[in-house]
């Protein structure tokens, strides 16, 4: 079990490590014409693209874990938490 | 561990998961557009939610949503959603041992909708909500305003919020234990574009809240009268073009004052396929330690009169895992359809940084969407 513990631990990290990485070697700073911006368009490229999506997603995450919040504002209170 | 009478532990089920699925909570702002938009969405959704412990289904719910989005003009905007949850089953065990009604069938639904208008200037947007959402128990009204400006090139958008969120709590099992809670939410944030396939957003997020956080249904839960959260979010999208497909990573750290403080983790990847298809792969990790007042079993341990307590294991130390996959279709004439899958299992052992809490049994929840959308 402790052992289990420690490879899904070491994974994390990994995934961490890698996903720093990425953004690290991905993204140069070079602010695009308006030409230029056809890709940041796209809906993939959105925050958020989904709305029903992300809300219901987030509720569930609330309701099952200590607190929440970052996403934005104003949607009101609920009894999950 | 001490009984829990049917009727508070029924309640205790609802009161947890009856907004699993509703739509107020956390109306993300739109980020990144400076422009009103000049196509209108409608959107259906159908959620299918169940979770589990080992040995014992839990709670399910099902939940249609529509999402709208219209111009009204070529600087005006009007968005909303409803929604309605139809719930049933129980709670989840507060500990190890089955207790009171929890395995018990009970049934509550919940209405709910939210709106929000936003006019565009040249150089900034104002936008004005609302949100709305009742069930037998909790009734909460939300009112909002944000405002985002930006640079003259576009690439830079800084993001104000301010919202107000009154709720009111009328616990079915006593006529007149009434309760409300009243918060604050303050928001800052940023949205830069990095470059023509780049971008990240960071939003730091502050709740001042005071009034009532106890869970009136489950026994001898005492929270502090007050609770300020800190929140700092963190996302980035970068197109990657030798595999055309896009990378999307989020960070989350959370600061609570009642001591759960807690990291996300996100990382999924788009990957458009022939005849407009597209598949998303995703995985979530949680981790978040205990509150100050939050003590495991058996229960009753560590229970100080007067003192802050509560054995509800969402207050636990533990670490979450979310695998997900989604696939999307594009069709002719603005139609689109989706459909997802996502896998939930909480252990105290997947702390990061630190045992979790002892003696908890793992959560487990599965949900399944599927999405129709037209634009207009």
């Amino acid at each position: 079990m402790r052992a289990r513990v420690g490879v899904v631990q070491a994974g994390l990290w990994t995934l961490c490590v890698l996903a720093l990485l990425a953004t690290a070697g991905c993204a140069t700073i070079s602010p695009p014409q308006p030409w230029e911006k056809g890709q940041l368009a796209k809906r993939e490229m959105q925050f958020d693209a989904d709305p029903l999506d992300a809300k219901a997603t987030q509720h569930i995450y609330t309701s099952k874990e200590g607190a929440g919040g970052g996403y934005g504002i104003g949607g009101g209170g609920c009894g999950c938490n | 561990m001490a009984p829990i009478p049917r009727a508070i532990e029924e309640k205790s089920s609802l009161t947890l998961f009856s907004a699993a699925l509703a739509l107020p909570g956390m109306l993300p702002l739109a980020v990144a557009a400076q422009t009103a938009p000049d196509q209108g969405v409608i959107a259906l959704k159908y959620f299918d939610y169940r979770d589990w412990q080992p040995g014992a289904n839990r709670m399910s719910v099902r939940s249609p949503s529509l999402y709208v989005l219209r111009p009204l003009s070529d600087d005006l905007a009007l968005e909303g959603t409803v929604v309605y949850d139809s719930m049933s089953g129980a709670s989840p065990l507060a500990f190890n041992t089955l207790s009171g009604a929890s395995g018990l069938g009970v049934t509550d639904y919940r209405t709910a909708g939210d709106v929000k208008v936003t006019k565009y200037f040249d150089r900034f947007a104002l936008g004005v909500g609302g949100a709305y959402s009742r069930e037998r128990d909790y009734i909460s009204h939300a009112l909002s305003v944000e405002a985002r400006t930006w640079t003259a090139d576009k690439n830079r958008t800084f993001a104000f919020g301010l919202a107000g969120t009154s709720d009111a709590i009328h616990p079915t099992d006593r006529p007149i234990d009434n309760g409300q809670r009243r918060t604050l939410d303050f928001l800052v944030g940023v949205t830069q574009v990095m470059n023509a396939n780049a971008i990240v957003q960071s939003n730091i997020t502050y709740s001042a809240g005071h009034g009532d956080y106890s869970d009136p249904y489950k026994l001898l839960d005492t929270r502090p009268d007050h609770r300020r959260t800190l929140a700092w979010l963190t996302r980035f999208n970068q197109y990657v073009s030798s595999a055309d497909a896009t990378l999307k990573l989020l960070y989350r750290y959370i600061h609570d004052s009642f001591g759960d403080h807690s990291h996300t983790f996100e990382l999924a990847w788009y990957q458009p396929l022939p005849n407009a298809f597209a598949v998303t792969p995703s995985l979530r990790y949680y981790t978040q330690s205990a509150a100050d007042f939050f003590f495991g079993p058996p229960f009753g341990n560590g229970l100080v009169p007067g003192e802050p307590y509560t054995a509800d294991t969402r207050l636990s130390a533990f670490g979450a895992l979310t695998p997900s996959i989604r696939v999307d279709k594009q069709f002719d004439h603005g139609w689109s359809a989706d459909v997802s899958f996502s896998y939930y299992q909480q252990r105290s052992s997947w702390r990061l940084g630190g045992s979790g809490s002892g003696g908890l049994l793992p959560v487990s929840a599965r949900w399944i969407s599927i999405g129709v959308a037209k634009t207009f």
